[in-house]
């Protein structure tokens, strides 16, 4: 085999323009609500819970079903079954009692969109209305405040949480609000704080936040007269989906043969798309009007209320330090709002429970990541899935104590960062990575050691400068797989049939550049199909930033498994030697003949003809998998350690230069500099593109996005009039994006993942600076301009109080 | 998809004695001119009205009428019309600036400066400036005409003083012929498009004679008669300036909802109003920042 | 309700419809008309991915009743493509990777669009407000400024 060295790479490393990118600049491309499905589609309406917390008694129809056009009205009691997919915990209506505010009770099929929305309103649902539980402390009941399990509730959101099944490495609690309690327990963590010189302790408060994708959720679901049920989902999962939709509607007689899910392009997913929320009720409804499509949109307020939302945090850190900026121990206890139903939701818990040290040796750790039941909507996976929420408080803390040591920020977080072969809190050990390259190319590019000086002419300016490091690692099930089908067309033009969505990140053309480097076919010859369950055969979920790494391999080993059979033909039918063999500009050629070669177009379908008439080959077919066989997530319940439960990390630091008005709190950012590890960059201005994007997003958490729920629990802002996402009048003047490339051993051509890693950093980056700038720590997110000229009025206070 | 679930009828007058017709026959209608307001609501279901009367084809609402006396500006003229005037920017720059203040461009081209009013909601941006401006509502019934001082005009949230069987067809105001320096300070939670939290426009008049008014601060926009008093004839200076912020929160009675907590909005009235006298004596010299410069 | 009939000028060619009352032009455009172009993102003018042109200028479609475009032209960026051929500024959004997920981009092509026919010579702050009623959450809008400014480069160009 000859596998070329990274220097000579063709296609690979290059910035291939994007296949998709035709389709979506002159609109032609197909997201779920621009399908049309016939005059025969039905729209779907979906009656909710105005309540946080009830008890659902009645539902009554007869006005809704008496509207013309209405076809059926859908109880919820006629889908009594629960689902999820690291937990079945979640109903596809909810059945006794409704746990948040929007969730389904029940649904109108209407033969107009308008029609289905007026009978729903008229759809009456008597409740008696339970005092919702908003808050993890109150979830979480008397006395646990430094211990989650030791506390009582006084209400159980989930009384049969102990008959819920779930993934073996979760661990829930009996009569509580906890739907899974992650402990990590590693060296003596007693030991650890009385080697300290200094013990840092602080409280970090991070709230809930939407995805805000721009297109919303769609589904549609059709069940054909033969059986078939056929979603059409906008969704970055559809493998999963339809294992998710099995289960849910298994006991209506549905296996895995008898569904499938298509899914066009994703208008934006960032993990709100992933797993199952609003789809299932496409899939559900369908079963009740066979024949006819039936289309369940979202509209915007929806889209925030009832999908996945970043769950919230409280964050209690406790840090041990030496003179020397040594960490000696680190104990953090982080209580998650996970709300109503947590079947996806826990696994974030579970995810920034292991890594919840952030990019440091530590020797001594204690942390307890718990899962809480709210009546809030149910939290779920997120760009970033935990790693920004607790870092947010870490590498404040970590800023913190530099300060309070006199010790330089960067300098700090040298000494302890986390280094290659070092041993992790659950036991495993770190992998290659370029942390400490990232970290002084960041420093550099920012000017970090030189000091921004006044501008007297603008008083009431100050500027500051903040620094933070970043890690995460996919957070997966130990099995999770990719597989891709490759296959000739007579010009020698390839389709990949691969199940991960191009949401976005450019990932249809990343896998076309793996393909092409392996068959030497230029990627504009190499397409990448949408995915149907049908067709393209498994992936398990297009989140974890994993699918450059684990579906690239995929379709690395499918390109290579062609290429052998491409080689194997050429010997059998042409006697050529195969050791020489190898593949140029769409040919097959040999080291031995430099004048011969043979194009692939030649005989990709159609095999050689020998001298005999008779003919050799066939059309060629690649098949690759891609499954690590090293990962588990076994672990000790009590100290979480063993097994392998994340198969790398991506690591990186970001740093900010900004300037804050005094008197108003707004913030001007004029450079930001971020830089990841990618281990190679496949596509470098599709690793910038992921860059500047999540850079914008994590700023939007920190200085904008500001979710309000009131005191019964109702999403006041389900709209971007009041949850403010950024315009192109917010984005920082200059943004420096650098590539770090440490080699991924197991990664395709070395890569790893980065989609998500570009907004870790950001929120504590920016709160760094503030510190920087104003000698102010906000506490909490968002750290909008309000907050933070009430700080400084607060801390004016407290300077006048001393002087008295 | 953006269903409105309620159903009316839809008329499109050409000429204002059709529309007079239309309202006597109707008796229940809304009117619709840009519509950046109403579609919204009917999408909410806010508003379920029987009957809704485009007023868009009336051509005389239409227009922009600048003389050495008077700005008239038709209830159809939109906020980027206003803004693309070539004399607005030098006869009323609070209005232009207020203008390009408003949502984003493509929300501009259809949104007009009388809806805006007819609106009435307290974040509106148009309130501040035509206070200062001292317009005046032109108002039309099939029987007559009347005017309404645009301090007359806003009795409370949402609501105005046009009564039933009545349309504004323009609002107008005094040229000035004098010299003057203006600016209007909008509150928003960043950079781009917001509802003001809080508002100020400021005219700065010859002899040190002022017009304050005050947006979103208070239910409906405020003319801010005790600071204005205490500014007049005084010459600008750090001490006047501290005096005047003093004085803000006895004109404005800001309130907490989830763009911004009481306290906020004051202190941000005072930090506006500083900056707002700074830039309007500097743009009376001729100087200070561009049209359209933020200046918080 | 009574549906109205009406005439549209259409991406240039002449076209008439029966309308319902409470039926938005970008609703009627993309379910009626069959243009799926335009994008609903938040039905309430916020997001901007159902800008198109009305008598030449961007408007958000979705705060339109479809019986106002009577007597009027309305342009989708289907209508934009002559013969089916890229503007400079498609192409410019091309080469710069400036879009992802490509939801807002028809909405934001067509506001850029609006931008330089105004003016030819743009700098970066009005590129800026002219995208600002345009909300994009991929790209962090960097490569699309950079794309706009760049436009010229793709004039006149195969």
């Amino acid at each position: 085999m000859n596998d070329k060295n990274n220097k000579e790479l063709k296609y690979v490393g290059k910035n291939v323009v994007r296949k998709d990118g035709k389709e979506k600049v002159t609109g032609a491309a197909i997201y779920i609500d621009d399908i049309d499905f016939g005059p025969n589609t039905l729209y779907a309406a979906i009656v909710e819970s105005p309540h946080a917390y009830a008890k659902i008694n009645s539902i009554d129809a007869t006005e809704a079903e008496k509207i013309p056009g209405v076809v059926k009205v859908v109880m919820g009691k006629q889908f009594p079954y629960r689902f999820g997919l690291y937990m079945h915990d979640r109903y596809i209506f909810a059945q006794d009692r409704v746990r948040f505010v929007g969730e389904q009770v029940a649904a109108v099929i209407a033969r107009d969109p308008r029609i289905a929305k007026r009978a729903a309103k008229l759809v009456k649902v008597d409740y008696t209305v339970l005092k919702p539980i908003l808050d993890v402390k109150e979830a979480l009941g008397v006395g646990s405040e430094n211990n989650a399990e030791a506390g009582i509730p006084k209400e159980l959101v989930h009384p049969e949480l102990k008959d819920y099944q779930h993934v073996p490495w979760f661990f829930p609690k009996d009569n509580t609000n906890i739907a899974h309690f992650r402990k990590i327990r590693n060296g003596d963590l007693e030991a650890g704080f009385k080697d300290a010189d200094f013990v840092f302790e602080d409280n970090y408060v991070v709230p809930r936040y939407a995805h805000c994708a721009i297109e919303i959720h769609g589904a549609v679901g059709k069940l054909d007269h033969s059986g078939r049920l056929t979603v059409w989902t906008s969704s970055q999962s559809p493998h999963t989906q339809r294992h998710l939709f099995t289960q849910a509607l298994a006991p209506l007689g549905f296996t895995h043969n008898d569904i499938r899910v298509i899914s066009p392009y994703v208008g934006g997913g960032f993990g709100g798309k992933a797993g199952v929320s609003m789809e299932i009720l496409a899939a559900a409804l369908a079963t009740t009007v066979p024949g006819h499509p039936v289309k369940v949109l979202w509209s915007r307020e929806q889209e925030f209320y009832n999908t996945y939302q970043r769950q919230g945090v409280h964050a209690k850190i406790k840090v041990g330090v030496k003179k020397d900026g040594t960490i000696t121990a680190l104990e953090q206890l982080l209580y998650w709002d996970a709300g109503a139903y947590v079947e996806y939701g826990a696994n974030v818990v579970n995810a920034a429970g292991l890594s919840a040290t952030g990019p440091y040796h530590i020797p001594n750790v204690k942390i307890d990541s718990v899962c809480v039941y709210t009546n809030l909507p149910p939290g779920g996976p997120y760009r970033g899935f935990g790693y920004s929420e607790f870092l947010f408080g870490l590498e404040s803390h970590m800023d913190e104590i530099a300060k309070k040591l006199g010790m330089d920020a960067v300098e700090f977080r040298l000494k302890n960062a986390v280094r290659e072969g070092d041993k992790l809190a659950y036991g495993a050990k770190m992998n290659p990575n370029g942390l400490i390259e990232a970290i002084s190319k960041v420093r550099e590019e920012i000017k970090w050691d030189e000091i921004d000086k006044a501008d007297p002419s603008r008083p009431h300016i100050a500027k500051g400068k903040g620094f933070a490091l970043f890690w995460k690692a996919p957070a997966m099930p130990p099995n999770s797989s990719s597989s891709c089908f490759l296959k000739f067309n007579e010009d020698a033009s390839v389709n990949l049939l691969i199940s991960a969505q191009e949401i976005g990140q450019g990932y249809h053309t990343v896998m076309a550049q793996i393909a092409a480097e392996i068959l030497q076919i230029p990627p504009e010859k190499i397409r990448s199909e949408l995915p149907d369950t049908d067709r393209n055969p498994y992936e398990w979920q297009t989140v974890a930033s994993h699918i450059t790494w684990s579906c690239g391999n995929a379709v690395k080993n499918a390109a290579i498994d062609a290429r052998e059979q491409i080689f194997d033909v050429v010997e059998r039918a042409l006697g050529k030697k195969r050791e020489a063999l190898y593949l140029e500009d769409e040919c097959v050629k040999s080291t031995e003949e430099v004048a011969w070669s043979v194009p692939l177009k030649n005989f990709i379908i159609d095999g050689f003809m020998m001298k005999d008439g008779t003919w050799r080959g066939g059309p060629i077919i690649g098949r690759g998998t891609f499954m690590p066989e090293f990962a588990s997530a076994l672990s000790d319940p009590e100290t979480g350690v063993g097994g392998k439960p994340n198969v790398h990390y991506t690591v990186g630091a970001a740093a900010v230069t900004i300037e804050v008005d005094r008197e108003t709190g707004k913030i001007k950012i004029p450079k930001a500099v971020l830089a990841v590890d990618c281990g190679k960059a496949l596509n470098p201005d599709l690793v910038r593109g992921q860059i500047t994007g999540g850079l914008l997003q994590g700023i939007a958490t920190v200085l904008y996005e500001d979710m309000r729920f009131n005191e019964l629990g109702k999403l006041m802002n389900a709209n971007f009039t009041d949850y403010k996402i950024p315009t192109a009048l917010d984005v920082p003047e200059e943004i420096v994006p650098i590539i770090i490339e440490t080699a991924q051993p197991d990664g395709p051509f070395g890569a790893r993942g980065v989609g998500e890693h570009t907004m870790i950093p950001v929120a504590p980056m920016i709160g760094n600076a503030v510190k920087n700038a104003l000698c102010v720590r906000v506490k909490s997110m968002p750290i909008t301009a309000e907050k933070i000229v009430m700080a400084l009025q607060e801390k004016n206070k407290e300077e006048n109080k001393e002087k008295i | 998809m953006s269903a409105i679930v309620s159903e009316f009828e839809y008329f499109k007058p050409k000429t204002l004695s059709v529309v007079f017709e239309l309202m006597t026959k109707l008796q229940d209608y809304v009117f619709l001119a840009g519509g950046t307001d109403l579609i919204c609501h009917l999408k909410e279901d806010i508003v379920r009205p029987t009957n809704i009367i485009d007023i868009k084809e009336i051509d005389e609402l239409k227009k922009i009428n600048l003389t050495d006396d008077y700005l008239t500006l038709g209830s159809l003229v939109t906020f980027s019309q206003i803004i693309e005037h070539e004399s607005l920017k030098t006869c009323f720059p609070l209005l232009v600036e207020a203008s390009m203040t408003v949502a984003s461009g493509a929300v501009r081209n259809r949104a007009t400066m009388v809806g805006n009013i007819c609106s009435a909601v307290p974040c509106l941006d148009s309130g501040a400036p035509l206070m200062v401006y001292e317009a005046e509502v032109v108002v039309k019934s099939s029987k007559a005409e009347r005017i309404v001082p645009i301090h007359e005009w806003f009795l409370g949230p949402r609501k105005t003083a046009l009564q039933k069987g009545e349309i504004v067809v323009a609002l107008r105001m005094k040229n000035l012929s004098s010299k003057q320096g203006g600016v209007y300070v909008k509150l928003g939670r960043y950079t781009g498009e917001d509802l003001a939290q809080a508002s100020v426009a400021v005219l700065k008049l010859t002899q040190n004679e002022y017009r304050v008014s005050f947006g979103s601060l208070s239910p409906t926009p405020l003319r801010a008669k005790k600071i204005e008093a205490h500014l007049k004839g005084k010459v600008l200076d750090n001490k006047l300036i501290e005096e005047v912020k003093a004085l803000v929160e006895k004109e404005i009675t800001p309130i907490t909802d989830i763009r911004a907590t009481k306290e906020y909005r004051l202190h941000m009235a005072k930090v506006m109003m500083e900056r707002a006298l700074k830039a309007s004596t500097e743009r009376l010299e001729g100087l200070g920042p561009k049209l359209g410069t933020a200046l918080i | 309700m009574k549906k109205k009939e009406i005439t549209i000028t259409l991406n240039g060619e002449n076209r008439t419809f029966e309308f319902e009352p409470n039926l938005t032009l970008a609703d009627a455009l993309r379910d009626r008309v069959g243009l799926k172009s335009l994008k609903c993102g938040c039905e309430r003018g916020d997001c901007g991915s159902c800008t198109i042109f009305f008598d030449g200028r961007s408007v958000k479609s979705c705060l339109i009743l479809a019986v106002e475009a009577d007597g009027h032209e309305v342009t989708t960026l289907e209508g934009l493509m002559i013969k089916g051929k890229l503007t400079p500024i498609q192409k410019s959004t091309l080469k710069h990777n400036a879009f992802q997920c490509g939801f807002c981009a028809p909405g934001m092509i067509i506001a850029a669009t609006e931008l330089i026919r105004k003016n030819p010579n743009p700098h970066k702050e009005e590129v800026c407000e002219a995208i600002a009623g345009n909300l994009c959450r991929c790209t962090g809008y960097s490569p699309i400024v950079d794309a706009i400014l760049d436009y010229k480069n793709f004039e006149g160009k195969e």
